[in-house]
């Protein structure tokens, strides 16, 4: 017999924990009990589960594969203490493997009530539907007064309750043996021929006719004319086949017709009872796999999206301004993918505007670098625009300019050489040209589009996001990445395209051989067919996958099983799998992205402060420099991994007015949480982070003067904004994270997806991070948001062209 | 002007209860000033030997004690409140006990239709804890069922008469805070 031993405590020392310790020494000789430690596992959210869902499927499994569970709780506020409640919260979320499982409660108080309240809450709880658990009846064990009741040994001292929490432990093994039998099928045996039976309806009686044969149930004749049309004709239809199919009476009604649905069920069972047998047997059987309790729901449209984040929703925008009929489909409950959770700037060169920012020092410097840069370093193919760039550079640097400078060209050379990378095998890739030209030409074309579609964008500032290498980043007014997700979401849902939440892509629809749509399966787990002319794929790369990473990986020396992602959990390469099943050629798949800039523990970009790169000041465990800040994203990651990962971004009084992700009050609370520290001098600060206060404000001493002549001896920093120098000064940890997936499906530049042999597959296109084969190695910062309103209105246009063209 | 502060009762993204005190907040902005506050980034409780409350535990307690009182507006999770609400309500009890007799009331909204009847039976018990000791209004429930369809897209409630139940209760509540002074 092997049980689990859950302590429903976070303290260490508690009673509670020693009165299961007792348990599985006093009694090893009737059971074998492993104790979980629950507090592994982070308080439960639901909208959080990224770096535990591996830890939970482990949890669960275990307590899945015991016979039974005693589980001991101390009471807290004359309830369960919520690190057991969020422990049962984690197993009945997604895992439900207390499901029909033998539970014993126990509990301890440090008072004489022995956590009597608590338990039966306890009881309550472990009976809600997606927990289920089999609790023992009766048996109350409540040892109160806990801090006296252990002698040295951590012994009960007391042999009465000792007794007693045997009997109480016997009686559970009995009940686990019990129990086996709810869990068993019966057998039943009928006498065969066709019953009458009448059940009861809405309107009357229900004159049923119920064939059986030796064994089974085979067929349910029901005479239907007594009865309301409309939603009773599903019961009729569905109810019976349910009983057929899974030769079962426990099934669920349908909703909006439960009398009908009972009459249905209890017209069946008086029958069985007729036919000799026993319709209490068949009433305990499970319940019909959910897969064949109801019809597939089919919906016809033009065009049908997979994934409903920004290039997505673009997709099907444009789908719609082309008077043609869309359905969005999204796995998760809500819209928004991984475009909802960025920090908002796109890249679109648009000189006009950007002229009208001063230069910071040391653009001009990374401009001189392109004119001594050698021509035959860049791909022919990029070649003359590389030719044509220079002479852009030279008008504007020999004109003694003191704005801004950029132009299409200097945004194309920075995507192609920003994403031009070597992997760990010595394979070169860079962004395919048609790709990289059409992204850069069509940028500003995107802003303005989504200003036509509601996107407020602020025109006094031109952002630089992280790796973005120049500032040509236009940013949203307000909300992020939400404001884009949101004005799109208004106009498809003003001009009746269709978004389905909750439904996650199985398979891609085809007949004849060719893809007419896509089946996915609803929160009910109702199969859901959408039938349409053309598939947009735009599902979002892999950067939830850690598997996926690790399985293509060719860039990185290792992926940590345990490595955080900025990625929403719903990013795991599920378009990039539908490809594959129509044999979809991959680009790129090994050159993956990390943020070097995330929070350590949950991934997040936008926790701490994040300020231009400009303002960058990172220092590590050590309290030194360690990098170029103004690097791109993969010299950053490879040089944080190399200095243990965690560091910190310095930022004093001045520095923090720049952050583009904060307010006072955020900050104040992550100092309050111990998330991001503040102090009145660089030593304290150096003293609370655990770092050397000499080193420390030495590095920032330098860092200083580097700022001040605008150059950087020890790392070669060219371009620089603040000093640190304003108290109060702060430390942002930070560790890299899995952050974009550049490889995907291959497309053309018109975005359909190609096969292996390079032949368009009909009906089908990608956009998005779905998609490879433009950021190649890696990808520019602000480029993303670029890539999927750009590609994304690329996909729907032609989706509807291929509608047309036929 | 009442002051009052706001817990939506989960650290979920999505949560209809923060709507339910949105469209509160919006709704008796007449009557009184409603502060709402998130379970998100709260840290977990760990019973720590010191029996001080973390800062930001510690401020929100600040606010609690200075406002009129308290709105608690909870989902139900397996029969029961989340534990992220739990977790707060210890740091509470076993720290700076701010909502000593302090006027509370709970309101709750599920998808289904029960609208979170055990969590709050189970949350009454709870505040009706010593260490807790909430003021809680007899007899005075709200148990918004079908949330997801209970609001329009610009937050209002769509039901009438749920609309006027929250009326009255909120209007019981403000006499209930008078006559506790």
């Amino acid at each position: 017999m092997k049980l689990i031993g859950i302590s429903g405590t976070n303290v260490d020392d508690s009673a509670t924990t020693l009165l299961l310790n007792f348990i599985k020494k006093e009694f090893s000789s009737l059971a074998e009990i492993e104790i979980i430690d629950i507090r592994q596992l982070p308080l439960f959210n639901e909208s959080i589960e990224i770096g535990t869902s591996q830890l939970v499927q482990d949890i669960s499994q275990t307590i899945a594969e015991a016979d039974g569970v005693i589980i001991s709780t101390s009471e807290h506020n004359r309830s369960i203490p919520s690190a057991l409640n969020s422990f049962i919260e984690w197993m009945s979320f997604k895992e439900h493997p207390f499901n029909n499982k033998p539970v014993m409660i126990i509990g301890t108080s440090i008072r004489v009530q022995g956590s009597s309240s608590a338990q039966l809450h306890l009881r309550q709880i472990l009976d809600a539907p997606g927990v289920d658990a089999l609790v023992l009846p009766g048996n109350e064990f409540l040892l109160g007064s806990s801090a006296s009741t252990f002698d040295e040994q951590n012994n009960l001292k007391d042999t009465s309750t000792i007794k007693f929490l045997q009997s109480c432990f016997k009686n559970f093994l009995h009940f686990i043996q019990a129990a086996e039998f709810l869990n068993a099928s019966e057998e039943v045996h009928f006498e065969p021929g066709e019953y009458q039976v009448s059940a009861i309806g809405h309107n009357g009686k229900l004159p049923m006719t119920i064939t059986v044969s030796e064994k089974r149930i085979e067929k349910i004749e029901i005479d239907t004319k007594n009865e309301t049309k409309g939603i009773a004709d599903t019961v009729f239809k569905r109810i019976p086949e349910q009983i057929v199919s899974a030769q079962t009476l426990n099934i669920d009604v349908v909703s909006g017709a439960s009398v009908t649905s009972h009459g249905v069920i209890d017209g069946v069972a008086e029958a069985i009872d007729l036919a000799g047998g026993d319709a209490a047997v068949l009433k305990r059987r499970p319940k019909p796999q959910k897969a064949m309790e109801q019809d597939p729901l089919e919906l016809t449209t033009d065009v049908v999206v997979v994934g409903g984040g920004g290039a997505g929703l673009s997709a099907a925008a444009c789908v719609l301004k082309a008077k043609r009929q869309v359905v969005v489909v999204e796995k998760f409950p809500s819209i928004g993918g991984n475009t909802i959770r960025t920090g908002g700037p796109m890249n679109a060169a648009d000189p006009e505007w950007q002229g009208t920012f001063d230069a910071l020092s040391g653009e001009a410097a990374t401009l001189e670098e392109v004119l001594s840069q050698d021509e035959k370093q860049i791909d022919e193919e990029y070649r003359n625009d590389f030719k044509d760039l220079r002479k852009q550079i030279k008008d504007y640097l020999q004109n003694g300019n003191n704005k801004l400078f950029d132009s299409i060209l200097w945004h194309r050379i920075q995507t192609y050489l920003g994403g031009k990378r070597t992997d760990l095998n010595g394979n070169e890739i860079h962004g395919q040209y048609e790709l990289v030209k059409i992204l850069t030409n069509k940028a500003l074309e995107s802003v303005k589009w989504l200003e036509d579609i509601g996107v407020e964008f602020d025109p006094n500032e031109v952002s630089m996001p992280v790796g973005a290498k120049w500032r040509r980043g236009h940013k949203p007014l307000k909300n992020q990445g939400y404001a884009y997700i949101s004005a799109l979401q208004d106009f498809i849902n003003n001009q009746g395209g269709k978004i389905l939440t909750d439904v996650p892509v199985q398979e891609l629809l085809i007949e004849e051989g060719t893809i007419k749509g896509v089946i996915g399966r609803n929160a009910e787990g109702r199969c859901v067919v959408i039938h349409a002319k053309s598939v947009v794929l735009a599902s979002g790369g892999f950067g939830a996958n850690t598997k996926m990473i690790q399985k293509y990986n060719t860039y990185w020396t290792k992926i940590d099983d345990a490595i955080a992602t900025s990625n929403s959990p719903a990013i795991t390469g599920d378009g990039i799998k539908l490809g594959e099943s129509v044999n979809a050629a991959l680009v790129g798949m090994g050159f993956t992205q990390m943020m070097p800039v995330s929070d350590p523990v949950t991934g997040e970009l936008f926790t701490g402060l994040q300020v231009p790169p400009a303002n960058y000041v990172m220092v590590n465990k050590e309290g030194e420099r360690f990098v170029d800040e103004y690097e791109s994203r993969d010299v950053l990651t490879q040089a944080a991994i190399d200095n243990g990962s965690l560091f910190y971004l310095i930022a004093d009084d001045k520095i923090k007015e720049t952050a583009y992700n904060t307010s006072q009050q955020k900050i104040d609370e992550q100092v309050a949480a111990g998330t991001l520290y503040r102090a009145d001098s660089l030593a304290e600060l150096a003293q609370q982070i655990g770092i050397d206060p000499d080193t420390f404000v030495d590095t920032i001493t330098k860092y200083n003067s580097y700022a001040d002549m605008g150059n950087d001896p020890e790392f070669g920093k060219e371009v620089f904004d603040l000093k640190v120098q304003v108290a109060p000064f702060y430390a942002t940890p930070r560790k890299p994270a899995m952050h974009h997936t550049m490889g995907g499906l291959k497309i053309d530049s018109n975005t359909h997806v190609l096969n292996k042999d390079g032949v368009i597959i009909d009906n089908l296109y990608a956009a998005g991070e779905v998609a490879g084969g433009i950021h190649a190695g890696n990808r520019l910062g602000g480029n993303s948001l670029t890539d999927i309103f750009t590609f994304g209105r690329i996909a729907g246009m032609m989706a509807v062209k291929g509608i047309t063209d036929k | 002007m009442i002051n009052l502060i706001g817990i939506v009762g989960t650290g979920a993204v999505e949560s209809t209860n923060r709507k339910l005190l949105q469209y509160m907040k919006r709704n008796f902005s007449t009557q009184a000033t409603i502060e709402i506050y998130e379970l998100t980034n709260l840290p977990f409780f760990d019973k720590p030997v010191s029996q001080t409350a973390p800062e930001i535990i510690a401020r929100l307690s600040q606010k609690i004690v200075e406002a009129d009182g308290v709105i608690i507006s909870t989902p139900e999770y397996d029969h029961t409140i989340p534990a992220a609400l739990a977790s707060l309500l210890e740091w509470f009890a076993y720290t700076t006990q701010p909502l000593r007799d302090k006027p509370v009331m709970i309101t709750g909204a599920s998808y289904g239709v029960l609208g979170t009847s055990r969590a709050q039976s189970h949350l009454r018990q709870i505040l009706n804890a010593p260490e807790l000791s909430g003021l809680l209004m007899p007899g005075r429930e709200y148990l918004l069922g079908g949330s997801l369809q209970a609001f329009t897209a610009a937050g209002e409630l769509t039901d009438v008469a749920k609309k006027e139940e929250l009326d009255r209760y909120f209007g019981d509540f403000m006499q209930f805070i008078a006559k506790n002074r």
